[in-house]
């Protein structure tokens, strides 16, 4: 592994900046720490804990115009261009991209998605703190997992420990000045685990279980667990009159609300509180899985943290295993 | 759709042709002004009134025929395609979905059980059977509307019933129209009475849930298995693609995995339909 100085950390930042844009993690307030465009990087924060929201909507934002459409000039496209640096995404935001690749860049693969993953490398940041939600090793990373990132630092004395794991990434750090390193890695913090393998089978045996009404009994169908989720990818697509025509957008949406498959007869396949909740765990621990061969869960804990009536992901992975979704 | 373009931008379709069908369904006739959709029975196209929005609709006729919709005035985006005349512009994106295995049905006998706007996709079918009346053995044909002014294409109906060994039955619920001298009968209830034998039959029912959902009860109750009660299922949907995640019901897709599906792989989803 090289070693990029902090002295030397500003000087990279700003070659980084003279390729492409570079997005990272930014105080815009007191404890409210977001993936920003940086444009000086005396604003870059490598020290922060997990963003409140995850950088997903740099690949999918919360809102895009799809096309303007109008009779006389035809189709107007958004234009997706040049290079950009997500620096500083932890190992289980980086996970979550990977795993909205499996939807986006499936045949026939999302274009704007598509353009925009190519565009950005992805340079890591290990954790050296772990919040009390984390449970990413559940999922097959942990604070040091390098694997969905171009390039990993890891934070040490004086500076950051650097590695690159792609051409892309190897070409981000070339633009950094990089000593030899001596130093060791550093111990990485201590991730709960749960051991989630038989979830999806078991699950299956629990779908009518009374667990879900109880659990749901609480859920506020507020769907903040779906926008504060890296790997959720839940969409809405919507037309809006411009003059002379139309502009359609596409934004995040969420399985929890009410109205998400009502169909145009009034039927709803998911009626319930319960239903809609259950989808939301199915997906991510069986049909997900069952379509991609991973679990569309990272660990981050932001439904955790953030959910107002605490639902815990973690308890319900525990009451599914135990069985206890069984019991009324 | 070709590889690499972009799955999101219909293709542009000029309204050729709006017919009554009745006083909520309206015939949309397209033809494209560029580009082309080959499509076979049962799958859906996704259509834009632009500025207002897009929502999925099964194909009402055979490719050859033209493209043809008949599209029920439910909501906004029907609404909107209801006020077009010749000439307007529509957005057109497809097609999706999975197709009735039209093969596979050789040899048999044929009953199409609809109801309501649900016999827009067994339209196609219709004309197909009606087509190839050799390659198939009888054809009966079950639809129950509202009134007898809710029956689409009922200018057909002659065609349809005239083909040979064909036969059509119609039914209305509720009762009160004074003029008709035909069944007034839930759908469910007519198969119950005709009695169709499930002996080398395929039965392709499409309709309200209730409706689908008791018809396959009177088939089973027949007699037929899941494998030989075929439907085609509704769901919201955005992107058409396995994307948006709308028309999950369990672990299917109705957009990918559908929307034509067996009463044998219902019985496996999930989830209710």
């Amino acid at each position: 592994m090289k070693f990029i100085s902090d002295k030397n950390l500003r000087k990279w930042l700003e070659s980084l900046m003279g390729i492409g844009s570079l997005i990272a993690p930014m105080d815009l307030g007191p404890g409210l720490t977001l993936f920003s465009q940086i444009r000086d990087p005396g604003d870059v924060n490598l020290e922060y804990e997990t963003t409140p929201i995850p950088p997903k909507d740099l690949f999918f934002p919360s809102s895009e115009a799809l096309f303007r459409f109008s009779p006389s000039r035809g189709y107007e496209i958004p234009e997706i261009d040049g290079e950009a640096f997500l620096l500083g995404i932890r190992p289980c935001d980086a996970l979550g991209i990977r795993l909205m690749d499996f939807p986006f860049l499936s045949e026939p693969a999302d274009p704007r998605y598509e353009r925009r993953r190519r565009r950005t490398t992805l340079i890591g940041l290990g954790c050296i703190k772990a919040r009390p939600e984390c449970f990413c090793t559940s999922f097959g990373i942990g604070p040091f997992d390098a694997s969905n990132a171009d390039a990993f630092l890891i934070p040490v004395k004086g500076g950051f420990l650097a590695e690159a794991r792609t051409e892309k990434g190897a070409k981000a750090l070339a633009a950094a000045e990089l000593e030899e390193a001596s130093i060791p890695i550093p111990k990485p913090p201590e991730v709960p685990s749960i051991d989630v393998g038989a979830v999806r089978e078991v699950a299956l045996s629990l779908f009518n279980s009374p667990y879900w009404e109880r659990l749901a009994d609480r859920c506020l169908s507020c769907k903040l667990c779906a926008y504060v989720c890296p790997s959720c990818y839940c969409f809405d697509i919507r037309d809006y009159p411009i003059r002379d025509g139309a502009e359609r957008i596409r934004s995040w949406d969420s399985c929890q609300s009410p109205l998400f498959s009502r169909q145009a007869s009034g039927y709803d396949p998911r009626q319930t509180k319960a239903s809609r909740l259950r989808n939301r765990f199915y997906h991510k621990f069986s049909y997900f899985p069952g379509e991609f061969g991973a679990f569309g869960c990272t660990g981050c804990g932001r439904c955790v943290r953030y959910c107002p009536v605490n639902i815990d992901v973690r308890e319900v992975l525990l009451a599914i295993l135990r069985g206890e979704a069984k019991v009324a | 759709m070709p590889k690499g373009s972009d799955p999101f931008l219909p293709l542009l379709a000029e309204v050729a042709e709006v017919r009554d069908l009745t006083p909520d369904i309206k015939l949309l006739r397209l033809s494209l002004r560029e580009g082309r959709i080959d499509y076979r029975p049962g799958q859906f196209a996704i259509l834009s009134a632009f500025g207002v929005g897009e929502a999925p609709f099964t194909f009402a006729s055979l490719p050859e025929e033209g493209l043809e919709f008949a599209i029920r005035r439910m909501g906004t985006v029907t609404n909107a395609l209801h006020n077009l005349g010749p000439g307007d512009l529509v957005g057109i994106r497809g097609p999706y979905g999975n197709t009735f295995p039209l093969e596979d049905y050789e040899g048999k006998d044929i009953i199409i059980i609809g109801g309501g706007i649900g016999i827009a996709p067994l339209r196609p079918l219709i004309h197909w059977f009606i087509k190839h009346r050799g390659d198939y053995g009888s054809l009966l044909i079950i639809y129950g509307a509202r009134t007898p002014r809710d029956f689409a294409f009922s200018d057909e109906f002659d065609a349809w019933a005239g083909a040979g060994g064909a036969r059509l039955e119609l039914a209305i619920d509720p009762p009160g129209s004074p003029d008709w001298r035909g069944r007034v009968a839930l759908v469910p209830a007519v198969v119950k009475e005709l009695k169709p034998s499930p002996k080398n039959s395929i039965a392709i029912t499409c309709g309200p849930p209730i409706m689908i959902h008791y018809v396959i009860e009177e088939l089973r109750a027949l007699g037929f298995s899941p494998g030989q009660i075929v439907t085609t299922l509704e769901a919201k949907m955005k992107c058409g693609m396995g994307k948006c995640m709308r028309c999950n019901v369990g672990d299917k897709y109705v957009c990918k995995d559908g929307p034509v599906f067996t009463a044998d792989q219902i019985s496996r989803l999930l989830e209710a339909f």
